[in-house]
């Protein structure tokens, strides 16, 4: 059933972005634009020569926050939207929850993000010639840090399944997650460290920062990587949670499919 | 039984921290293969009774089961034995084709892409659609989207079917499309059908049952031939000299009067000496002809719900 489900949703998707190329060429554009930038700001800034492991952790850093972004974005906006356009209620009617069905959905869109991202990286550093260093271990705080976007969208979803429009929301939401995907929380010294543990993706970034600039063993390594998953666990669950009471609370008002 | 409604009910809170009932106490069954029209004026409570069936709306009092199985328990099995085409909603995602859509509804629901593949050309291919299974949605006429809205909703083969005003906005050759299609899929594949609209011609045309709500509250429940012939005998049609002026329109709607023409109006009468009553009503305007008549579903809906229950009760 979830793989019939998650199949479905890969192939929705991809007919989408297919159907509408311009959309998707101009999404791929300006997602190699900005890493153009990034390359080239960084080496500007470095007086002529790369900062390698410099770039490293920013590119990752980014790549990172525009995946977050589009997870969130894609449960919080996608909901609204489905709302709007009336097929909301039609989804929810099937074996499947809503809740299962928009986590599907997180996945396939994920998976295309993921998929666009690396491509125009990948173009990008064949045309500059520059390269990053991307270790393999990096993959685990990485999926960790998506794994949170996943339940910070469940919340924002929550949010716009409550006051329906989440737009506004949606735009302060991606500077708080900027903030928090590029500040240095996990450098924070004594109880102020309890910060890093806590804030979405706090100690993913911190780990992936250590690895983005090529220190594949640092101080408090497994405590950070343990804490990663912690992390991960309680803003996943924690959006699940709040997603399925609020989603109930639509159906008592009979409002889930209003907008 | 495929269906059980059970003492259902609904109350919805308002914003001043009080309660609205929408739906009071709503009971039926539905048999497989029979067609139940479910009538009753604007803010009746039939499209949140719909939506409780379908697990939409989470219900205060009462169960729904489907196939003995409650939707409180085992919920989602038993919503997976539904299919729903809403009103208002357009159903479909508008860049996808039909058969996209369509696909995209079967996976969501478990069935395996050859298979939804397979089952929607069929289905496009009796609705006359297979010519349009290539474009997108939105490039459709209303009647043809709302067609593709129930293929969608039937890809998983379920065993109930709602339909929430299947047939409002629609041309006259869409309509009766979408009629045929709903008869065949009781007469022909056995599904039950759940259908609401204020169109009574299409409810007396399709229905072998008909539940009639007002207030929240079942007024008429019964065979739609039994009920229009069982009330037949009280059914009276008036032809008049004249067209009645306010006054006396406004006392013959009171009494539920339907009228065919503006010199014209059937009505049924409580007691037979409720004609006097009425001939007291159209008086002075000379009467041209006066007897009995066969009641419609029209005739039967104007008498229990009159024309003074059209408060709207909207979450």
């Amino acid at each position: 059933m979830i793989w019939t489900a998650l199949q479905a949703e890969l192939r929705r998707e991809l007919t989408q972005m297919l159907r509408y190329p311009t959309e998707l060429l101009s999404e791929a554009l300006v997602t190699g634009i900005i890493f153009y930038g990034i390359f080239l700001g960084s080496s500007y800034m470095a007086g002529g020569s790369i900062l390698g492991s410099r770039l490293s952790e920013i590119i990752v850093g980014y790549a990172l926050w525009t995946l977050m972004l589009g997870a969130i974005g894609n449960m919080g906006w996608g909901i609204s939207m489905e709302a709007q356009n009336g097929t909301l209620e039609q989804v929810c009617v099937g074996p499947l929850s809503l809740r299962a069905i928009f986590a599907l959905r997180s996945l396939a869109n994920l998976l295309y993000d993921l998929l666009l991202t690396a491509m125009a990286l990948l173009l990008i550093i064949v045309l500059t010639g520059h390269r990053i260093d991307f270790s393999p271990l990096e993959i685990v705080p990485f999926i960790l840090g998506i794994a949170v976007s996943i339940g910070i969208g469940y919340l924002v979803a929550s949010v716009t399944v409550l006051v329906k429009r989440s737009n506004q929301f949606l735009n302060l939401l991606q500077f708080l997650l900027l903030f928090l995907v590029m500040t240095p929380f996990t450098d924070l010294k004594g109880p102020l460290r309890f910060i890093a543990v806590i804030v979405p993706a706090g100690p993913q970034m911190g780990v992936l920062r250590h690895l983005a600039i090529g220190q594949s063993r640092f101080p408090g390594e497994a405590m950070w990587l343990l804490l990663a998953v912690v992390n991960a666990l309680l803003w996943t669950f924690a959006g699940y949670v709040a997603y399925g009471r609020v989603h109930e609370l639509a159906r008592s008002r009979g409002s889930l499919g209003h907008y | 039984m495929l269906l059980e409604v059970d003492h259902v009910a609904k109350r919805y809170r308002k914003r001043d921290g009080g309660e609205v009932p929408a739906v009071r106490d709503v009971s039926f069954t539905l048999e497989s293969g029979r067609i139940l029209a479910f009538l009753g004026p604007n803010g009746a409570g039939k499209t949140t009774t719909i939506k409780m069936i379908a697990g939409l709306v989470r219900m205060d009092g009462g169960d729904v089961r489907i196939e003995g199985r409650s939707i409180r328990g085992s919920g989602r099995v038993a919503i997976g034995r539904l299919g729903a085409v809403l009103e208002g909603s357009r159903n479909l995602y508008w860049r996808l084709t039909p058969l996209e859509n369509i696909e995209y509804f079967a996976g969501i629901r478990g069935v395996p892409r050859a298979r939804a593949r397979e089952r929607g050309m069929r289905l496009l291919r009796l609705c006359g659609l297979e010519g349009k299974a290539g474009e997108t949605v939105q490039h459709l006429s209303r009647g043809m989207q709302q067609l593709v809205a129930i293929c969608s909703a039937l890809v998983h083969e379920p065993r109930i079917l709602l339909l929430d005003e299947p047939t409002l906005g629609l041309d006259l050759d869409a309509a009766d499309r979408i009629q045929a299609q709903v008869a065949r899929l009781a007469r022909e594949e056995g599904v039950g059908i759940v259908l609401t609209t204020h169109q009574m011609d299409v409810a007396e045309h399709l229905s072998d049952e008909v539940v009639l709500l007002r207030e929240g509250a079942v007024v008429l429940h019964g065979l739609t031939q039994e009920v229009t012939r069982r009330l037949g005998g009280d059914s009276y049609r008036f032809e008049l000299e004249r067209e009645p002026g306010q006054e006396q329109l406004a006392r013959l709607t009171v009494r539920g009067a339907l009228f065919d023409s503006p010199r014209s109006f059937r009505l049924l009468l409580r007691e037979p000496r409720d004609f006097y009553a009425v001939l007291r009503d159209i008086e002075p305007i000379g009467v041209l002809g006066a007897g009995r008549d066969t009641a419609d579903l029209a005739t039967v809906f104007r008498h229990y719900v009159g024309n003074g229950a059209d408060g709207e009760v909207q979450p």
